[in-house]
């Protein structure tokens, strides 16, 4: 790893008021977890599935909503699934009212560039869990990923 | 130039990168998902975020180039747009893109086309400066020095 530059500017504050950005090297799983990630962008898929790489989990990425419910209904188990609302074809919503459809009940996040209340509600009507701003960042998914590691250790 | 030279120019062009606004925390986020297993992590993403909102910014022009505009198009080009530069941390593109949403659902064509103008100009203007970033993390690594983790404080 890279030494930090030895000068005195380099802990300007940035306006954050002084809080400490949460990083996705905070968190640290007991537990085996697996993420898909639904995104038709692919550095996208690329950005969310590193993300939730770094913090441990073993992901799976699709670029369409048809190709996750397949996966679902040949029985490929996930802990969470992150759905970009803005899919080709498909959308989000559809997507996961059919994974609900299935029967599957693990954590679902729906991501969107635009995140009205309308867009919300619509959203966990649909079956969703946690409605998120695109990219989805580590205060959303660290709580989330904490949940879902005490559920096992808790068994 | 020697080394330190170049790595010193390198944290003083990123931080200006943020004073300025162009890149946010989203960016430094992406930067410490680069690492031995993954060295060229950002160089990769940040280039597939070129090609597709090259794509995007074309189909955006073509669109609103139309004798009758199909806005619904032209807002999902932009929600595509405003998704991605998040995505990337390129906070100005992600600005514009939040303005042009706006022209696009009360169809305000004249709005459109001036947010069309400056979303072109940031995305060009933060595709340069990530270039020069990137020129110069070669030029550190070519010289056989490491890339220097900015410490942003927060």
């Amino acid at each position: 790893m890279a030494p930090a530059f030895p000068s005195g500017d380099d802990r300007a504050d940035f306006g954050t008021g002084g809080h400490r950005q949460f990083s996705f090297h905070d968190i640290v799983l007991r537990n085996r977890l697996t993420a898909l990630v639904v995104d038709g962008v692919d550095f996208c898929r690329l950005v969310e599935q590193g993300f939730l790489r770094s913090c441990g989990l073993e992901t799976q990425g699709v670029n369409n909503g048809d190709a996750a419910v397949e996966l679902i209904a040949s029985g490929a188990k996930f802990d969470l699934i992150i759905i970009d609302m803005f899919l080709p074809v498909m959308d989000g919503l559809e997507t996961t009212r059919r994974i609900r459809a299935l029967g599957e009940r693990c954590k679902i996040v729906g991501v969107s560039a635009y995140i009205g209340e309308n867009d919300r509600e619509a959203f966990l009507a649909a079956g969703g869990d946690v409605f998120s701003e695109k990219p989805v960042s580590p205060e959303v998914l660290i709580p989330i990923l904490r949940e879902l590691d005490g559920q096992y250790s808790n068994i | 130039m020697e080394v330190v030279q170049i790595q010193r120019r390198l944290v003083d062009y990123t931080k200006s990168l943020f004073m300025e606004g162009f890149l946010d925390g989203q960016f430094l986020q992406l930067q410490q998902l680069q690492d031995e297993s993954n060295p060229d992590f950002v160089v990769e993403v940040v280039s597939l975020f070129f090609d597709d909102s090259e794509k995007l910014l074309n189909e955006l022009t073509i669109a609103l180039d139309q004798p009758n505009v199909d806005f619904k198009k032209v807002d999902g080009h932009v929600h595509q747009l405003k998704g991605s530069s998040s995505s990337i941390g390129a906070q100005r593109v992600k600005n514009v893109c939040i303005a042009f949403r706006n022209f696009c659902e009360v169809q305000n064509i004249e709005g459109c086309l001036t947010c069309l103008q400056q979303v072109k100009q940031e995305y060009y203007l933060v595709k340069n400066k990530l270039e020069t970033l990137f020129r110069l993390e070669q030029q550190i690594v070519a010289s056989g020095g490491s890339i220097p983790m900015i410490e942003m404080g927060f």
